[in-house]
């Protein structure tokens, strides 16, 4: 058992650990997932401040994964997935591998943590990359501004 | 189209007005509300999955608010045009701090739009909007110049995917296409 193991073995058995508040104990165990959906800008697409989706929304979404708001994948279940690893890569600030396929639509495999009412995935494949498919532009242009 | 910019630039003004506030302010956001609250800053990934580099990743990883209630609040947005959070409570990596700004209600998720985070209790005020410095050093601009607050027009990463894929993600032709269309 390595220490990693060790120390959420004894989390588990005593409660808590110094530092580590009970809630962190109920979401230790991740399910396995796989996941088809759309590479988007969580910020754009949950507060619908423009529209957040496909080809219309690609230059906002690599600013916005630039700029270091969470990535997520919209689900074809309807779900929103935060990312917050790519293999065994763990930066999820401003990853440059992540902002090379926003809204790309895409199918991964990896590791599900769900936690006050948020969905938390760490990708473990990409499966399947079909770029963009999602051809928004002609009906709502480029956004945000337009051009 | 013209809607969808005029709702995106009064977002993005008032975004830029609330920079000038001493509080919390509404963004205008669907299922907003302002909120105050004390709260332990966490490296997420870690705190969900026990992976724990130090200093909560140095910036390089997203952090979460875990509350006098344990709930795990996720900051999506700082005060910076198209920025995240991630920049704003890093120096105060594992330790209590006061959060201000909106907590966003909507399409079933709960997510928080941060504005000013203090130490707690009672530590100086800060506006969540250090991503821009911290931009400014890395790129050799001041702070305050226009490349700065622009960042997004300006930011090399940006410009190596989109000279590449297009601001359309579908190659330069489609933007050629796209425009003459215009």
């Amino acid at each position: 058992m390595d220490l990693k193991a060790a120390v959420l073995t004894a989390a588990l058995v005593f409660g808590a650990t110094a530092g580590t508040a009970p809630a962190t104990l109920q979401a230790a165990t991740p399910e396995r997932v796989k996941v088809t959906g759309e590479v988007i800008d969580s910020w754009c697409y949950l507060t619908e401040i423009m529209y957040p989706e496909g080809s219309a929304h690609h230059l906002c979404a690599v600013w916005c994964a630039a700029g270091g708001i969470p990535v997520g994948i919209k689900g074809d279940d309807g779900q929103v997935y935060f990312v917050l690893k790519t293999g065994s890569d763990t930066q999820n600030v401003a990853n440059p591998g992540v902002l090379e396929i926003q809204s790309h639509k895409v199918t991964v495999d990896g590791d599900l943590y769900t936690r006050d009412g948020l969905n938390y995935l760490l990708i473990s494949e990409v499966v399947s990359d079909e770029g963009i498919v999602n051809l928004t532009h002609d009906e709502y242009g480029i956004q945000p501004f337009g051009d | 189209m013209r809607i969808v910019r005029t709702i995106a630039g009064t977002a993005l003004a008032l975004i830029a007005a609330t920079s000038v506030a001493q509080g919390a302010e509404s963004w205008g956001l669907p299922g907003e509300e302002i909120v105050r609250f004390e709260a332990k800053v966490v490296d997420v990934l870690c705190e969900l999955s026990g992976d724990c580099p130090a200093n909560c990743g140095e910036g390089k990883r997203q952090l979460g608010l875990v509350n006098d209630d344990g709930k795990l609040i996720l900051p999506l947005k700082n005060q910076v045009p198209f920025a995240g959070a991630a920049d704003e409570p890093i120096d105060f990596c594992a330790k209590r701090v006061v959060a201000d700004g909106l907590m966003v209600t909507n399409k079933g998720y709960t997510f928080m739009a941060l504005q000013f985070v203090r130490e707690a209790p009672d530590g100086p005020w800060r506006r969540a909007n250090r991503f821009q410095n911290k931009w400014a050093e890395r790129n050799g601009v001041a702070p305050d110049s226009d490349a700065a607050s622009q960042w997004f027009y300006n930011d090399p990463r940006v410009e190596d995917v989109i000279a590449r894929d297009g601001k359309l993600g579908l190659g330069p032709k489609a933007d050629e296409d796209y425009a003459k269309k215009q």
